[in-house]
């Protein structure tokens, strides 16, 4: 598929297919067009040519609430966490639809037994349990991450798209968080963007190059990332 | 005589060319505006007034200063211009690093403040205006007479459409502009001035509207509220070019004009009617109308307090407070301001639910409130149906309605949403106007209040204070336990990310659709109440002043709160009446209070005051108990 911005294409006749259960990590200088690939895929940019499947079925004209509604969500590169919400009411929100809460006008959430404690469950898991009741905006840039992977995967989504989720963490983070995802990766197929190559390296089975809107190599860590050509797009040689 | 469907040719024409001296000064005003909000994004409200401005100052010249027509024409756009610099250096600037929601509410309390002095001064008298002697008379075109000054009109607009089209698309100074409006900081670096230009951009902007204003002196008439009815007219027309597009609003003011003029001749009674109902149908065919840009404004940010999270105790111990207060007020209080009061609060707390609540400042809520209340009337009293039917069949009608003008705006956010919203409520006030069943100007009088359920007496006062009292809680009660709801939290999760909130699987549009249906639906049963109450449904009520009456209530009392709009409408309702002996300066009043608010205390009464609350709470927390363990704080990088 293409998109094309004023005659600009931003992505190129991408082909790319991304395997069930895969950990499959796509790279590339800045401007490659990895953030446009993605919301290409979730579908807040609709494609200029070509389509989108999901499970063999062409889910190219929906719009982003739909393909989430299918199990594909996406975290974004700069940290989308609902600031003035408390660190429980971010979590109660991403557990709302699919408890079929999303449409009631009256009555408490917390009513709700089942949500109630999936919600503890989810805030234990990533160590949120003791400030579950402040408001998301006093957390630090670092747990935000955390917060926004914790909601995202508390959709339970079959398909988890991750947009440089390493961005503007400090050492210590990454380790958890690169743990996180590795953890959550068990029963899912997790597409992720990320320009720290040794998180990359320890955690994607293949990778994906991208250069200039097109796909430059695919395959295996090892053998892509020694070719020469993707060394040359990183350094800037190239073309 | 050769017809055309039935109209006589002759006809056709004189109104075709009335049509396009009446499009001349839609383009010149349009094109002030089509500027303004081109290069600060600040749909302008004062416009009207500006132009207003223009024509009384020409008046005024001649009248007291002995300066002519020519002369004035100079002159007035200069001065005016010069009002509109000096407006823009110490009123607008000062918000122009927010949201442009708030230069728009300025500009709008603004309009109401000039006015009022303006009233004040030179009465609501339409103040007579000679055609310069230079341009008396005029020339037989066989079907027509045509009069120079007429013809003088459309020249001397088409010459001034066509040097701002040069000036801002040619020249070099025109294209410093459009790249300040893309990003000003990065135009401040090359070592140009913005802020002058911005200064220069508005003053040139007013100067436009004053040099259409001295133009219709000697044809239209010049009076105080001249501009407050063309005004409306002007903002379709730029949403008909296309927000900001300047070739868009010429070609959108002569369209009008035309559109205008030929509806005279084929149906008349809907020629006033006839911009709104072009500009929904660009909207619905070309969103960003004739010659938009794609890129639509993004979601308004107000400013909201600080959260607040009040235990269950305090919250029901606040409910009950109200509850009471109000129960027992009408012992000292005149219980017909109380009454009145409550209903508009009703009104105002819905809403509140979309622009708290759904980022969705609607500038159209009038046309809820006063359709339900000619529904109300209308059903009360021809159809003789109880009370509680006839609430009901307003507060559906109102819903239904918020249904399809909510299709239509929510497709949009921000400043467009607002002038989209103000359009749609326009063509229903028209409608109110000219439609037999709702009377016009007179509106529907003596409806009768009848008994509840067939057997509770409203006629009764006590009865009735206490039925609109419990009216008013239950609202209140419902949007407070909305907010709180999962479909509430889903409400203010699209308010904080809305993209965030899509990626959750949230069909963001349909909470937005469905938010505005309530908000409809709950300022359709105050608009019904109200009508029980004072038995009259009037034009007031589907007024534009009221759309902006229910914005002033919310701000003052502090948007996105709960009681913040409930307090705002007291104040503003206390106002009205305890000030009215004021005449004129009421409005001026409203529009001070209002301008003050947005300057200095933009979170409202409440807003402001949950905000220090909270912010003391936390200063106590940290000076208390550590914080908890959790959260110590992790360095980035």
């Amino acid at each position: 598929m293409s998109i094309a911005f004023n005659g600009f294409y931003a992505v190129k006749n991408v082909d790319f297919t991304l395997h069930e259960g895969a950990l499959h990590a796509v790279i590339g200088p800045n401007g490659a067009g990895k953030t446009t690939l993605f919301n290409l895929l979730t579908k807040f940019l609709q494609p200029t040519e070509g389509q989108i499947f999901h499970r063999g079925v062409e889910v190219t004209a929906l719009k982003p609430a739909a393909i989430a509604r299918q199990g594909v969500v996406r975290s974004f590169q700069i940290s989308a966490v609902f600031q003035a919400l408390t660190i429980r009411e971010n979590i109660e929100l991403a557990l709302l639809r699919r408890s079929g809460l999303q449409w009631r006008l009256l009555g408490n959430a917390r009513r709700d037994k089942a949500l109630v404690e999936r919600t503890e469950q989810v805030l234990e898991q990533f160590g949120f349990t003791r400030e579950a009741d402040i408001a998301a905006a006093e957390l630090s840039y670092g747990r935000k991450r955390v917060l926004e992977l914790a909601t995202t995967v508390a959709t339970d989504p079959s398909v988890l798209l991750l947009d440089e989720p390493m961005a503007g963490l400090g050492r210590e983070d990454i380790d958890r968080v690169a743990e996180l995802i590795q953890t959550t990766a068990k029963g899912r197929t997790i597409l992720l963007v990320e320009h720290n190559m040794q998180v990359v390296s320890r955690l994607a089975e293949r990778i994906t190059v991208m250069a200039r809107g097109q796909i430059l190599a695919e395959g295996p860590y090892s053998e892509v990332s020694s070719r020469p050509d993707v060394i040359a797009a990183y350094t800037g040689g190239t073309h | 005589m050769t017809t055309i469907f039935g109209i006589p040719m002759a006809l056709l024409y004189a109104q075709l060319l009335l049509g396009i001296i009446n499009g001349a000064f839609y383009a010149t005003l349009s094109l002030g505006l089509a500027v303004i909000f081109g290069m600060m994004g600040i749909a302008n409200f004062a416009h009207g007034a500006l132009y207003m401005m223009g024509a009384v100052g020409a008046w005024f010249m001649l009248n007291t200063l002995g300066i002519g027509y020519w002369p004035a024409l100079i002159l007035c756009p200069l001065v005016v211009g010069a009002f509109g610099m000096l407006l823009e250096r110490f009123v607008l600037r000062r918000v122009s690093h927010i949201d442009h929601l708030y230069g728009m509410l300025l500009t709008f309390g603004i309009a109401f403040i000039v006015q009022g002095i303006f009233r004040f001064w030179f009465g609501s008298a339409g103040l007579p205006y000679a055609i310069p002697s230079l341009l008396t008379g005029g020339v037989n075109l066989g079907f027509m007479f045509l009069p120079y000054y007429r013809a003088w009109v459309i020249v001397a607009s088409l010459g001034v459409c066509f040097l701002t089209w040069f000036a801002i698309e040619k020249t070099r100074l025109g294209a410093y502009l459009r790249a300040a409006t893309e990003n000003s900081k990065l135009v401040q670096a090359f070592g140009i001035n913005v802020p002058v230009m911005i200064m220069l951009v508005y003053g040139g902007g007013a100067a436009l509207a004053a040099f259409a204003g001295v133009l219709a002196a000697p044809i239209l008439q010049v009076n105080p509220t001249m501009g407050a009815e063309v005004l409306i007219v002007i903002f379709a027309v730029v949403v008909i070019g296309g927000l900001g597009s300047i070739k868009g609003a010429i070609i959108a003011g002569f369209l009008a004009g035309i559109a205008e003029g030929l509806t005279k001749a084929f149906y008349p009674e809907a020629s006033t009617t006839v911009v709104f109902l072009l500009m929904a149908f660009v909207l619905v065919v070309m969103p960003t109308g004739l010659f938009g840009t794609k890129t639509q404004a993004a979601a308004t940010s107000v400013s909201l307090p600080a959260l607040a999270h009040e235990s269950a105790f305090m919250r029901w111990a606040l409910f009950g407070a109200m509850a009471i207060g109000l129960a027992i007020a009408p012992l000292f209080i005149y219980p017909a301001f109380l009454m009145k009061a409550m209903t508009y609060a009703l009104f105002a707390c819905a809403f509140n639910l979309m622009a708290g609540y759904g980022k969705l400042v609607s500038f159209g809520h009038a046309m809820f409130l006063g359709t339900a209340g000619y529904v109300t009337a209308y059903a009360a009293k021809t159809w003789g149906l109880s009370p509680e039917l006839a609430i009901l069949a307003g507060t559906a009608s109102a819903a239904v309605l918020g249904l399809v003008a909510g299709w239509l705006c929510t497709r949009s956010s921000g400043v467009y949403f607002a002038m989209i919203s103000l359009a749609l409520a326009q063509m229903i006030y028209f409608l109110a106007l000219q439609l037999p069943q709702t009377g016009g100007e007179d509106g529907i009088q003596s409806v009768p209040r009848g008994a509840l359920f067939g057997f509770i007496d409203l006629s009764n006062p006590t009865t009735l204070y206490l039925f609109v009292l419990a009216v008013f809680l239950g609202g209140f009660l419902f949007l407070s336990c909305l907010i709180r709801s999962p479909f509430g939290q889903i409400l203010k999760a699209i308010r904080e990310h809305e993209p965030r909130a899509q990626s959750l699987g949230y069909s963001t549009d349909r909470y937005k659709l469905a938010t505005f249906v309530i908000s409809a639906a709950l300022s359709g049963l105050a608009g019904s109440t109200k009508v029980i109450v004072t038995q009259i449904a009037s034009l007031t009520d589907v007024h534009w002043s009221m759309s902006g009456e229910v914005i002033l209530m919310t701000f003052l009392g502090g948007v996105g709160t709960l009681y913040g709009p409930v307090l705002g409408s007291f104040v503003v309702v206390a106002m009205q009446n305890y000030l009215s002996a004021l005449g004129a300066w009421v409005t001026v009043i409203q529009g001070a209070v209002f301008v003050i608010c947005i300057l200095t205390f933009r979170r409202g009464i409440v807003g402001e005051l949950i905000t220090f609350v909270s912010a003391r709470q936390r200063e106590k927390d940290r000076r208390g108990i550590a914080m908890p363990a959790g959260s110590k704080v992790v360095t980035g990088t």
